[in-house]
């Protein structure tokens, strides 16, 4: 039997920090964000990518019966939309008009809330699934955590919580040789008693899920597209639409799970690469091959449970970098810091009640904040840099380091 | 057989003024780790009246002194200034004039020189190039142009036309030109007409290797109520004193217990004194005049911060002597420094208030200066100068087997 295909895209785009100055900070009304810089990189982004890709995925969706895909679309996302981009998000709600395009729920500031606070995590999902059901009216049933953050915790939580799939990378030090395209689950035990309520508390679904699948990306495959599409140096090269078929349909399994940035097309992947031509040769070709498209919830609906395989993730993963680890984030002293302090600061805003300042702490949650600050490869000039609005690492810390020192001024007048 | 290398230098420790002394002396003991023969020609003042060709003792290098009135970094004006005060029968040797001196200089390596079997010259700045030129064309070898600081970093693009010339026709007459930065590069491309593809690009090195772990730490536990921010460099115009105390007396405004040491020599002396009390920093800012090279070592290892606010600087040697003392650096982006220093802040000279925002944020974020006085220093390890001389050397290899 040949396996399915499913796509998801994950769309999020992240609120960049102003030239803050210390200066400015106590003096009442500092915006922290480059309003102008947020609102030209969106609509780059959505003249080379969110709407080419989205008209072409609707045509793609009413003209191929087999053919789904879904998405991860950030709130932080959503909310440039409604700021910068309503033709953005009216074409995401035409896609979900069809009825063949799932949603799935994420930390509403794509945020590392997993990893640090139980209880803002919970609420940033619950934030989420409920502006996704008031935008795009289904409910999500499937989860992925911020850049795939992933361990035995976060998927136990993510059942806890009522979700029946949750998405997370095919670390190979975690398969150890099994094919990603089987569904998983993870080890069962219970979790401690103060997560559990916290769980209760804010559940964002009617009831916990009695089980979970954990569905893999093929990292290899995936990223033949997303990286490697376009690079030629790369033995690939040129992919064309039929072999890439036939690696799809040779790697077994039951479905080939292709997990990516939504960027990729048209951005990371420009439209002279021919990107957008290879990716509509594809359903045509499927459909003759009887390969079908499907969602997350059409894979878990079809799970035989039996014989599921654990995968046991102890060391939290990711999809970030060479070592799909959490070092895209944390590790480095202004990191550390930066992280250490904005979290330490969550009882007092929430103790507030002041709606504003809630919300500018939350911006400032979002992952990306400490993805610029990484030193990693600093030197060696790598994606960091490439995806970095700021100069540098230290850039990064300064102007965030002073949100922090306002955001905290505010709170004590 | 080993490759031997013509040098004309120009200032040598312990006898320098600045930056190029220190980096001639690591890239001649680079090549000499690579078994490259070096004879180093030096111009500077004496006392003795002949001409003496000496090989001193700085380990295998022969050093031909030639006595001369040039210093580095000298103008028409300062030329004349010192010649003034030697005694006429002297004044033979030197010539009357800067041209002359120089004239005399070149004749005299050009002739001491000759019985020499390079297979290489090298020459360091424009007063070496006319010399270099002639021993290249005299052993019928290839000459190598090495550029430390152009006359437009000097002057800030006000030229001598007289030096702005000697240093094209060095560019133009050699086979290849070394820069010590893009930076540099640029300035050669878009100011003196040199095609690209005759320029590389070697970065200055270090000696140090950085830091200790104990130093490291010991910054850390350090909490001082009068924070030291910390300038080093020659008073000129060049160097961007005047940025240094507008960044301090924004700085002033918000921390008023920050000190701020400016060291080193230069005319604008009075004039800065003039404008820090302008800025109201009498208490806030300390002139420490020139200073030796233990209480160089001891001001960068008090600075909570350096700022190197340079208006043109081709490398910036200091800032990577900062860095192994464990200090964290800002840095000017018109600087070839800030090329290679990664974990730094780095800013347009004039834009003194962001200047001013990044030594407060150094001066308030502990992890923040302690990961800037931690990962800095990795460069060192990286920029050795047996790992420039090796590229010095490829070059050396390249012009003359191919």
């Amino acid at each position: 039997m040949q396996p399915n295909i499913c796509f998801y895209f994950q769309v999020h785009q992240p609120y960049r920090l102003r030239d803050l100055r210390i200066t400015e900070i106590g003096q009442g009304d500092m915006d922290y964000f480059d309003e102008l810089k947020n609102k030209q990189i969106f609509r780059k982004v959505a003249e080379k990518c969110y709407l080419p890709a989205n008209a072409l995925m609707l045509d793609l969706v009413e003209n191929y019966p087999d053919f789904r895909i879904s998405y991860s679309l950030s709130g932080v996302f959503l909310d440039q939309c409604r700021e910068y981009g309503m033709d953005v998000l009216e074409s995401f709600q035409k896609l979900a008009a069809t009825g063949k395009v799932e949603f799935l729920a994420e930390t509403y500031y794509h945020s590392l809330a997993s990893i640090v606070s139980v209880e803002e995590y919970c609420q940033q999902i619950n934030k989420h699934v409920e502006t996704i059901k008031e935008l795009f009216g289904q409910t999500p049933t499937t989860f992925r955590n911020t850049e795939l953050i992933y361990n035995n915790e976060i998927s136990q939580m993510a059942r806890m919580m009522g979700f029946k799939g949750i998405i997370a990378e095919g670390a190979d030090s975690v398969l150890h040789g099994r094919n990603p395209n089987d569904p998983f689950r993870p080890p069962s035990f219970r979790l401690p008693s103060n997560i559990e309520r916290i769980i209760r508390e804010h559940r964002p679904l009617a009831k916990r899920s009695r089980d979970i699948a954990v569905l893999l990306k093929n990292y290899k495959l995936s990223d033949d597209v997303a990286f490697r599409f376009s690079d030629k140096s790369w033995v690939g090269y040129p992919l064309d639409a039929h072999t890439f078929t036939d690696w799809l349909m040779s790697s077994g399994g039951t479905s080939v799970n292709l997990f990516m940035d939504y960027e990729t097309f048209g951005e990371h992947q420009w439209e002279d690469t021919g990107i957008f031509d290879f990716l509509r040769s594809l359903p045509a070709i499927w459909q003759e091959r009887g390969i079908k498209a499907v969602t997350p919830s059409q894979l878990i609906a079809d799970w035989k449970k039996e014989n599921t395989q654990e995968y046991d993730v102890h060391n939290t993963i990711s999809w970030a970098d060479m070592e799909r680890d959490l070092s895209a984030w944390t590790g480095n002293h202004i990191q550390d810091a930066a992280l250490g302090s904005i979290y330490s600061l969550e009882g007092k805003v929430k103790e507030s009640g002041n709606e504003e300042l809630i919300n500018s702490w939350r911006k400032l949650l979002t992952s990306d904040h400490f993805y610029y600050m990484c030193t990693k490869y600093w030197s060696d000039g790598d994606v960091h840099k490439y995806f970095s609005p700021y100069d540098s690492p230290y850039e990064a810390y300064r102007r965030y380091s002073h949100a922090l020192h306002d955001l905290r001024s505010r709170l004590h007048t | 057989m080993s490759t031997h290398s013509l040098m004309f230098g120009w200032e040598y420790p312990p006898l320098h003024l600045g930056g190029l002394g220190v980096a001639c002396q690591g890239l001649v003991r680079g090549l000499l780790h690579h078994e490259v023969k070096v004879t180093l020609v030096l111009p500077y003042e004496s006392e003795t009246d002949d001409v003496e060709v000496r090989f001193p003792t700085d380990e295998i290098v022969q050093q031909l002194r030639i006595c001369s009135m040039l210093q580095p970094y000298s103008t028409q004006e300062s030329f004349e200034a010192n010649i003034r005060k030697v005694p006429k029968i002297k004044k033979d040797i030197y010539g009357n004039d800067l041209g002359e001196a120089i004239s005399n200089y070149t004749e005299m390596s050009v002739k001491m020189t000759e019985d020499l079997d390079p297979d290489i010259v090298h020459c360091h700045d424009w007063m070496t190039y006319e010399a270099g030129r002639r021993a290249a064309q005299h052993h019928n070898v290839p000459m190598v142009a090495h550029i430390h600081a152009t006359e437009l970093d000097r002057t800030s693009n006000a030229p001598n036309e007289y030096i702005y010339n000697r240093e094209r026709l060095g560019f133009e007459a050699a086979d290849k030109i070394i820069a010590v930065s893009n930076y540099t590069k640029n300035v050669l491309v878009s100011q003196y007409g040199i095609t690209p593809e005759k320029i590389v690009v070697v970065h200055n090195g270090s000696f140090d290797l950085g830091p200790s772990a104990e130093l490291i730490e010991s910054k850390r536990q350090q909490h001082t109520d009068n924070p030291m921010v910390l300038f080093l460099g020659r008073l000129v115009t060049q160097k961007g004193a005047v940025q240094f105390l507008e960044m301090a007396a924004a700085v002033h405004q918000i921390r008023p217990e920050v000190q701020f040491v400016i060291a080193g020599d230069g005319h604008m002396l009075e004039e800065l004194v003039d404008v820090s009390l302008q800025f109201g920093l009498q208490d806030s800012v300390i002139f420490a005049g020139k200073v030796g090279s233990m209480e160089v070592k001891q001001l960068y290892t008090q600075a909570d911060c350096f700022v190197m606010p340079s208006v043109s600087e081709p490398f910036g040697l200091v800032a990577l002597e900062a860095i192994s003392h464990g200090t964290p650096v800002i840095l000017s982006r018109q600087s070839g420094a800030a090329e290679v220093i990664d974990d730094c802040f780095q800013v347009d000279f004039w834009d003194t208030a962001k200047m001013a925002d990044c030594v407060l944020t150094i001066l308030r974020e502990e992890a923040l200066a302690h990961q800037l006085r931690s990962y800095a220093p990795r460069i060192l390890g990286k920029l050795t100068w047996q790992r420039q001389a090796s590229i010095v050397n490829s070059l050396y290899q390249d012009l003359i087997y191919c």
